[in-house]
């Protein structure tokens, strides 16, 4: 997932710090999407993104006067994104809210989804919504920072260096945690395969 | 039967990014923030309001550039503390009160008496003139010492009787 234009952004946080207010909505509307993304798979609960991303975005309008240029701002609104869901996530506790099980129908007919689905995995002889749904158990399973690094590394496609920036740890961490999240990942689903339930 | 291997699972990973918001939810999202935003507002003190359109005010001249050096910031509020203090705590001069300086004046008359009333050699001192009232009030603040003997005690030996 390739970043946005950082000088586009720059000039809409200008306007933003200087009191034009359309200026922010258009941030707000374009990074959305990605921030949608972002919370809702490191919370797995529709209704507790929709409250997050209106607060973080609240928050990041309060604070954009301070903001002083020295990261991009796809990697500050990011950052805030990933810290206020962490703490909500740390409140919420380890209480299991499995909204995200009921698989989009359009995914199945989505060309990526075909060809990883393909002939010579073992997906294939697995109910693909089932397989979904034990994957998002399975990622529920993790830490909330594994989750996060999974979240941000493999669904939304940032690069290792990203990760480090916005979660404040060095690349050998993000690695680090990628490497273990993925193990458990792996464990969790072949223990699936061997067990399916029906 | 195969295992699920990193690749597998990156490929699974990543379809989750079609996992999408009910249809209009990103359209609506914008009026939402917006209808928080107002709510948020209207809940807010008045003194709330009042300091958050100060601060903006201050943004405005970019007196937030001070904040990047706290500690230089600091350094003259400590400076301006200490002076203001100082100036506060100059001593004034002292005001002393002059007063007259008494002199003690001696009349020519004052010549000791010796009197064969006095039971034994006594010699008493004339101090009807060298003290008034007022004059003992100021007798004590005066600069230079001032001994007054107001009068001689008497003896208390036993008269001689011839």
């Amino acid at each position: 997932m390739d970043q946005p234009r950082t000088d586009e952004d720059q000039q809409l946080v200008a306007r933003t710090q200087e009191g034009d207010a359309s200026a922010f909505d258009q941030l707000v509307v374009k990074y959305t999407p990605r921030l949608y993304g972002l919370v809702y798979n490191m919370t797995s609960n529709h209704e507790d993104t929709n409250d997050l991303l209106q607060d973080i975005f609240a928050k990041a309008y309060k604070a954009i006067r301070g903001f002083r240029g020295k990261s991009s701002f796809y990697t500050w609104i990011h950052s805030i994104a990933v810290n206020m869901t962490l703490n909500f996530l740390k409140k919420r506790g380890r209480r299991f809210q499995l909204s995200l099980d009921d698989v989009d129908a359009s995914i199945q007919n989505d060309k990526e989804f075909l060809e990883a689905t393909a002939s010579t995995s073992p997906v294939r002889e697995a109910d693909l919504s089932e397989l979904q749904k034990r994957l998002n158990e399975a990622m529920m399973k993790l830490s909330d920072e594994h989750r996060a690094v999974v979240t941000m590394f493999h669904i939304q496609g940032m690069p290792h260096a990203e990760i480090s920036k916005i979660l404040r740890v060095s690349e050998g961490t993000v690695r680090s945690r990628l490497f273990y999240a993925n193990r458990q990942l792996q464990n969790y689903l072949d223990e699936f395969r061997k067990n399916p339930v029906t | 039967m195969d295992e699920f291997n990193d690749n597998q699972i990156t490929k699974l990973l990543r379809l989750k990014r079609y996992e999408q918001p009910p249809p209009g939810y990103f359209d609506n999202f914008l009026h939402e923030f917006h209808r928080r935003q107002r709510d948020e507002l209207l809940r807010q003190p008045l003194w709330r309001i009042c300091v958050d359109r100060a601060r903006d005010f201050a943004f405005s001249f970019n007196l937030s550039t001070l904040t990047s050096y706290p500690v230089a910031v600091t350094a003259v509020l400590v400076c301006a503390a200490v002076i203001s203090l100082k100036i506060y705590q100059t001593p004034q001069p002292a005001t002393v009160a002059v007063k007259d300086q008494q002199v003690l004046v001696v009349p020519a008359s004052a010549e000791p008496e010796w009197t064969l009333a006095s039971p034994a050699a006594t010699r008493v001192f004339n101090t009807r003139s060298l003290r008034n009232m007022t004059e003992s009030a100021q007798t004590h603040r005066s600069g230079t010492p001032r001994y007054v003997l107001d009068s001689v005690p008497v003896s208390y030996e036993t008269t001689f009787k011839f």
